[in-house]
């Protein structure tokens, strides 16, 4: 990755991060679907642009399979699960937006301050899209914690290992190809069993707020 | 010989649907594989070459490691002898487990089982080393647990399971020290790079060892698990259980003490001298109390470990003052012991083996008469309990002899407090070999003299051909090493000193095919020459009885008792032989007696039946498991309070870790 250009890296890393920021705005299911898209659409498109520096015929399959995992099977599972059950909205969080907001900030602020620094020694070449990616790692983890809605949850777990898959990349920890179709492999299989295991949760609960599902705890 | 082991135990698992086929496939490729390992590692020891394999991982700091010193060698060849005696045992022994449970899934963890262990003992990268550990302890888990609808299987099963993993975290423990204080964990550089280490690095490291490898060896007070684990398993897997794996806790406690850590400290050997004295003693007073076969002979595994640890100790005692000559012969005895309680406790488990095949039953006040209805397995059962028990011409009598010259020159050698020591150990042994030989005469009496005291006994039968022909072997080779000790002793020397820390030292004893001298003539045998004098005493006894009673005529009738019919039930019973030595050691084994009467009529004068029921209090459980166990209950009931139910919360847990590590790494950097 080091010796593409700068901007267009930042470019599709202040994607990602804008992506995990505008899901905690979002109130719309649908939307947070496509924002998680379009956030997938941005890594796929680094992965590609890292293909350029090491191409392999098993590095082409792992991208062909990122992308049809993360941008259509994925997204895919999640509109048959709202249109399913009627999940129009998912409004439920335990801050209000403001207060998010100031969190996301203190978030954003934390990977830009020298607390930081210990890991932005890994930066290949500038240490600006790391704190971007680690960043959203953060942001999406804050969107799992902060949602009551179910599908919400889910979708901030893919876009934290979106967030991961990023940081990687701009720390140039690439992985092999075959560890990567492992990993796609892998969120294909969890997307499948998480929206299967919520659908069951859906029909014995009538919600998939986890507030509510009082009997399933132990 | 690791593809022979692979071909055993997945082609054991495809053909599961026929039972002798994967009898026969997994039995057969496991004695090809054993018998590859016995060529090879026979071939390592005699020749003194090193054969080196190293495959390395794109995993950091693993490499497959492979290394066949002297000390791999010498525990290669033991568990390659009798896993293929055992494998020619199975072949004809778990026919009766045919249609009841998966011959193929005992085929493949019998083959797994193996590998692991002679992997385990040729591995020389810490990780990898801890990879096969894992897979020979789980291995064996799942043979414990093969008859899986017997509760107790279960139960033991669990109970081995639990000890393993604690053990496993010890050795972890010991493991990750060592690589702090090297940056390594292959055992050379480890090796090279921590002399330096501080003594209470050193310590900390053979305390961790300790307890960890003490777990699977069985030494007191970590041997709970061993009573009940080894009895669950197939007799073929209690005898490797027995006779092979616990000597794997052995092997590397030598590695790491004699090989990887230089400088032994006193209280080393101090500790493990006690330690060794005590589970010799408390072993073989436990199996007295013993009225299951099985579990009889798995407390004798505890009182041979502890004397086996006798031998280890007062080498590292002697280690410690800088006196390798003895402490080579130290390590010698051990090792000697090892090789003979892997042959006669294996022997012992595959005769128990068939006594309980042929009568159903593992309790041996069911037992009796036996001789005449099995008579080989009675005569290879005799031969297995005179070896442990000390008995000359055979082999345990050898190496115990060889412990005690080692634990004489400790009395000769040193001071006062360290001589106490030694003289206790001396005591210890002496009683341990003194018990072992009255516990054995109660195994084999009970079980195989007299009457039969039972119907299952009275209908039992001789075992099939090839587990005899595996007992056979065991047999001779108990004979064997006893009259060829002085050759035995010879290259067992070498392996000693082959040790890092005792490289160089020359050997305290002058070890020849006709005797062997210690400490230029301090003590001497001569085990073909005992053999010959038991063999001319046991023919002149022969003749002169036969001379003396040539003229006299034979009566056969009823035997007189008092006017009335002679029963099993007027027989001795184990209990009734042990009951006089438990009552001598009740201040240690807190024994307690239930006795219940039967009476005729309401009148409590004419009693009909009674009963007494001994049983041991189980100090162990009271005084140290039960108080881990609710320290334990109440530090997870602690926990449970952050266990809220509520996955916002547990994601939380992980974002402020992640805070946390970050801010430990911003400290650090």
């Amino acid at each position: 990755m080091a010796h593409l250009n700068q901007q267009t890296l930042l470019v599709f890393a202040t994607i990602i991060f804008a992506s995990a920021v505008f899901l905690h705005l979002t109130r719309k299911n649908t939307s947070a679907v496509r924002l998680y898209m379009v956030q997938s659409s941005a890594i796929a498109a680094l992965l590609i642009l890292s293909s350029f520096d090491r191409f392999s015929p098993l590095l082409i399959v792992a991208i062909v399979a990122t992308v049809a995992v993360k941008i259509f099977i994925a997204p895919y599972f999640f509109y048959g699960l709202i249109r399913r059950h009627q999940l129009k909205f998912s409004v439920n969080t335990y801050l209000n937006t403001p207060v998010s907001l100031m969190v996301i900030a203190a978030l954003l602020v934390l990977t830009r301050s020298d607390f930081f620094s210990a890991l932005a020694v890994l930066a290949t070449s500038g240490d600006k899209m790391l704190r971007l990616a680690f960043a959203t790692v953060l942001i999406s983890l804050f969107l799992a914690i902060n949602r009551k809605g179910a599908l919400s949850q889910m979708i901030g777990i893919l876009s934290l290992e979106n967030g991961i898959v990023a940081f990687a990349l701009f720390a140039g920890l690439e992985q092999s190809p075959g560890l990567q179709l492992g990993i796609t492999f892998n969120i294909l299989i969890w997307v499948i069993i998480a929206t299967v295991f919520a659908s069951m949760i859906f029909r014995k609960f009538g919600s998939l707020d986890v507030t509510a599902m009082k009997k399933l705890k132990g | 010989m690791l593809a022979m082991f692979a071909a055993g135990a997945f082609g054991a698992l495809l053909l599961q649907q026929n039972d002798r086929a994967a009898n026969l496939w997994g039995n057969c490729l496991a004695i090809a594989g054993s018998g590859t390992g016995l060529i090879f590692s026979g071939a390592a020891l005699l020749r003194g070459t090193i054969p080196v394999f190293v495959i390395d991982s794109s995993f950091p700091l693993l490499s497959l490691s492979l290394r066949f010193d002297q000390l791999s060698a010498f525990f290669m060849m033991i568990i390659s002898l009798v896993a293929l005696l055992c494998s020619v045992y199975a072949l004809g022994s778990v026919r009766h487990y045919y249609g009841k449970y998966s011959i193929g899934v005992l085929g493949f963890f019998y083959n797994v089982f193996i590998v692991s262990m002679m992997l385990v003992v040729t591995a020389h990268n810490a990780l990898f080393f801890l990879i096969v550990w894992e897979v020979m302890s789980l291995a064996s888990y799942f043979l414990v647990i093969y008859e899986r609808r017997e509760t107790a299987s279960i139960r033991a099963g669990s109970l081995y399971f639990i000890m393993m993993h604690a053990g496993t975290a010890f050795i972890i423990f010991a493991f990750l020290l060592m690589y702090r204080l090297t940056g390594s964990v292959e055992f050379e550089a480890i090796r090279g790079g921590i002399g330096a280490a501080s003594p209470l690095m050193k310590n900390a490291i053979f305390i961790s060892a300790l307890i960890g490898f003490g777990v699977k060896a069985g030494i007191i007070p970590l041997h709970v698990w061993l009573p009940s684990a080894h009895p669950a398993a197939p007799s073929h897997i209690s005898a490797l259980m027995s006779g092979v794996m616990i000597k794997t806790g052995i092997y590397m406690m030598i590695r790491i003490y004699f090989d990887i850590l230089s400088g032994a400290y006193l209280w080393w050997g101090l500790a493990l001298l006690v330690i060794g004295a005590m589970s010799s003693l408390l072993g073989v007073l436990y199996a007295l109390s013993e009225h299951d076969l099985k579990r009889l002979l798995a407390y004798h595994s505890i009182e041979n470990i502890g004397i086996i640890l006798l031998g280890l100790g007062s080498a590292l005692v002697f280690s410690s003052f800088g006196l390798n000559t003895l402490a080579a012969l130290g390590l010698a005895a051990a090792l000697f012991h090892t090789m003979n309680h892997a042959t006669f406790k294996a022997l012992l488990f595959l005769g128990a083996g068939a006594v309980i095949a042929g009568t159903h039953t593992r309790n041996i006040e069911k037992y009796g008469g036996l001789i005449r209805l099995m008579p080989q397995t009675a005569f290879f059962f005799l031969v297995g309990s005179m070896a442990i028990s000390a008995l000359p011409p055979l082999n345990g009598f050898f190496s115990e002899w060889l412990t005690f010259q080692a634990l004489f020159q400790g009395v000769l050698a040193f001071d006062v407090v360290t001589k106490i020591i030694f003289i206790l150990s001396i005591g210890s042994l002496a009683f341990t070999g003194g018990l072992a030989a009255a516990c054995f005469v109660k195994a084999f009496g009970i079980t195989f003299l007299a009457r039969p005291r039972s119907e299952q006994a009275a209908q039992a039968s001789e075992t099939a051909m090839l587990p005899r022909l595996a007992m056979a072997g065991l047999a001779l080779l108990i004979v064997g090493l006893g009259v060829f000790s002085g050759m035995v002793l010879r290259t067992l020397a070498t392996v000693a000193g082959s040790m890092a820390n005792l490289q160089g030292a020359e050997t305290a004893d002058v070890a020849q095919f006709k005797s062997v001298s210690i400490q230029n003539g301090f003590a001497v045998t001569s085990m073909p020459a005992i053999f010959i004098g038991v063999i001319a005493a046991a023919v002149a006894v022969t003749v002169a009885v036969s001379l003396l009673t040539r003229k006299r005529k034979t009566a056969t009738g009823p035997t007189w008792n008092c006017g009335s019919d002679l029963t099993p039930r007027m027989e001795i019973t184990a209990t009734g032989f042990s009951r006089s030595l438990i009552t001598i050691a009740r201040g240690v084994l807190r024994p307690s007696s239930e006795t219940e009467i039967e009476y005729h009529d309401a009148s409590s004068y004419f009693p009909r039946v009674g009963t007494v029921t001994t049983s041991l209090h189980d100090i162990y459980q009271t005084f140290i498991y039960k108080p881990l166990r609710d320290l334990t209950t109440i530090i997870a009931g602690q926990f449970t309070k952050v266990q809220s139910g509520n996955i916002n919360a547990y994601i939380l847990y992980i974002f402020l870790t992640l805070i946390g590590l970050l801010f430990f790494l911003d400290l650090q950097s």
